[in-house]
């Protein structure tokens, strides 16, 4: 039989969209926290958060197409609490509340408690950290099933998150853009940690006991899904931003890292870590496969 | 003592004649594009000397049903008699349950959208009724079903006597158990 993943690409736009989400939200508490000043990046931040979650969660409701066609069946989703999948409507629900009341208040110009935002920004690593593990616990997929991918999509939604918010600076707040150094910095070590991370998953995969781990990092790096991962992920989501964000923090001058050439550098580099991002959970929903379609016990 | 239904698949019987698969798509009233049992082959030997082996699956009914750990609806659920049960009334069709069966023998209705798979049907023919399942559509006598807490049914003697084992050892504990 030739397998046919289950999961396609509106899954992969849902878990991309869920962790940019979280880390937007995380990345104003960051900049309210080092750059009080930046009320624009903070406000980018506080819009970006809840509306992405809640498009990614509108693709997920249609492609459960069961329940889309009867819509009283997703109060069933709490009911078994031993499923990732209901941790998750637990986590997404608050922090939808959480961040909407968040930009609420951001709107009418009030100051949102901060006992708010730390439950905002838990919320947000918690919404990351479950679309890992909810492909994580299936136990047939050797590309999923280990504890490195948790870990990888949460680096990988801080990263998209502060990628989000900074490429929209570039737009709508450039004077802040040039502000928010300690941010810029902070989100440049999150591509080079993905990288080892990465690596470390694919090493563990290829070396999993069933052939169907050895066969899923193949397809990545040397099969139908190569290119994807090479051009898409690897260069342009993680090497070109590394390059470029190094160049304009550490080697081009002040002048150069505040013109607006500058900017539109960093811009770049932050639209290669989005396209990245995607790429990334492309790669994760489609090139994994099955135990049982390759397990010694039947071939 | 609890029944806790079971069934033996014989493969040194089967002959791949799929009666087995479209008995159950009629009993069942599924779609056409629809089955709960799949077929695998394996071919062993060198040409000329080749043989195939077919080898049926479906819902292995496992104890620690992994469909039924994540199924966040509790559509997929462990039901009476040990029969692990798809409640087409509470699928939502987030397809969770596909993902984490590891014998990919859960099948999406491409109607409904939910989630369906072997139902054990064949415990309605215990008293007696004549049905169109796949233990009865099966010309070379390939199934038995029954209760594998009963030490003297069909079932139990014939996993011993034949030497039968679940299909991947134990990846579940599934009480589908097969001769190879």
């Amino acid at each position: 039989m030739t397998y046919e993943p289950i999961w396609g690409s509106i899954i992969a736009w849902y878990l991309f969209l869920a962790g940019l989400g979280g880390g937007a939200f995380v990345t104003s508490v960051f900049i309210r926290f080092r750059h009080p000043e930046c009320k624009k990046l903070i406000r980018v931040g506080h819009i970006i958060a809840p509306v992405v979650v809640i498009i990614g969660l509108c693709l997920l409701m249609a492609d459960a197409f069961a329940g889309f066609m009867h819509p009283l069946r997703f109060a069933l989703l709490l009911t078994n609490f031993g499923s990732v999948m209901t941790w998750g409507v637990v986590f997404l629900a608050v922090f939808v509340v959480v961040t909407l009341i968040v930009l609420i208040m951001d709107f009418m110009h009030k100051e949102s408690p901060k006992w708010l935002d730390i439950v905002g920004m838990v919320m947000g690593i918690c919404v990351a950290v479950y679309t890992g593990c909810l492909l994580g616990v299936c136990q047939g997929f050797p590309l999923w099933n280990n504890a490195l991918l948790p870990v990888l999509f949460l680096v990988s939604a801080v990263s998209t998150g502060m990628a989000a918010v900074l490429l929209a600076g570039v737009f709508v707040a450039p004077d802040e853009f040039n502000t928010v150094v300690s941010l810029k910095k902070f989100h440049f070590w999150l591509p080079v940690v993905e990288i080892a991370l990465v690596m470390a998953l694919l090493f563990i995969t290829a070396a999993n006991p069933s052939q169907a781990g050895w066969d899923s990092v193949m397809t990545i790096i040397c099969g139908n899904w190569a290119i994807a991962f090479w051009v898409l992920f690897i260069a342009l989501g993680l090497v070109i931003p590394i390059v470029l964000e190094y160049w304009m923090l550490w080697f081009a001058g002040h002048e150069m890292e505040t013109s607006r050439t500058g900017q539109m550098i960093s811009g770049f580099s932050d639209l290669g870590v989005l396209v990245g991002g995607f790429v990334l959970r492309l790669l994760i929903v489609s090139a994994a496969l099955p135990i049982t379609i390759v397990q010694p016990w039947i071939f | 003592m609890m029944t806790r239904y079971g069934m033996l698949i014989d493969t040194t019987k089967c002959i791949g004649c799929y009666s087995c698969r479209t008995a159950c798509q009629r009993q069942n009233d599924l779609l056409p594009d629809e089955g709960f049992i799949r077929y695998e082959h394996k071919e062993t030997g060198t040409y000329p000397t080749v043989s195939v082996e077919s080898v049926p699956l479906q819902c292995m009914h496992c104890e620690d049903a992994p469909c039924a750990s994540v199924c966040p609806t509790g559509a997929a659920h462990m039901g009476a008699d040990g029969i692990v049960e798809a409640d087409q009334g509470r699928c939502i069709g987030c397809l969770y349950c596909m993902s984490a069966c590891p014998y990919q023998v859960r099948v999406r209705n491409s109607k409904t959208g939910a989630v369906d798979k072997c139902r054990f049907c064949a415990v309605q023919t215990e008293n007696g009724t004549t049905s169109c399942t796949c233990v009865e559509a099966c010309p070379t006598h390939a199934r038995i079903f029954g209760d594998l807490d009963d030490p003297n049914s069909e079932l139990s003697k014939a996993i011993v006597e034949r030497d039968a084992h679940p299909i991947a050892g134990d990846l579940t504990r599934a009480k589908i158990y097969y001769v190879r």
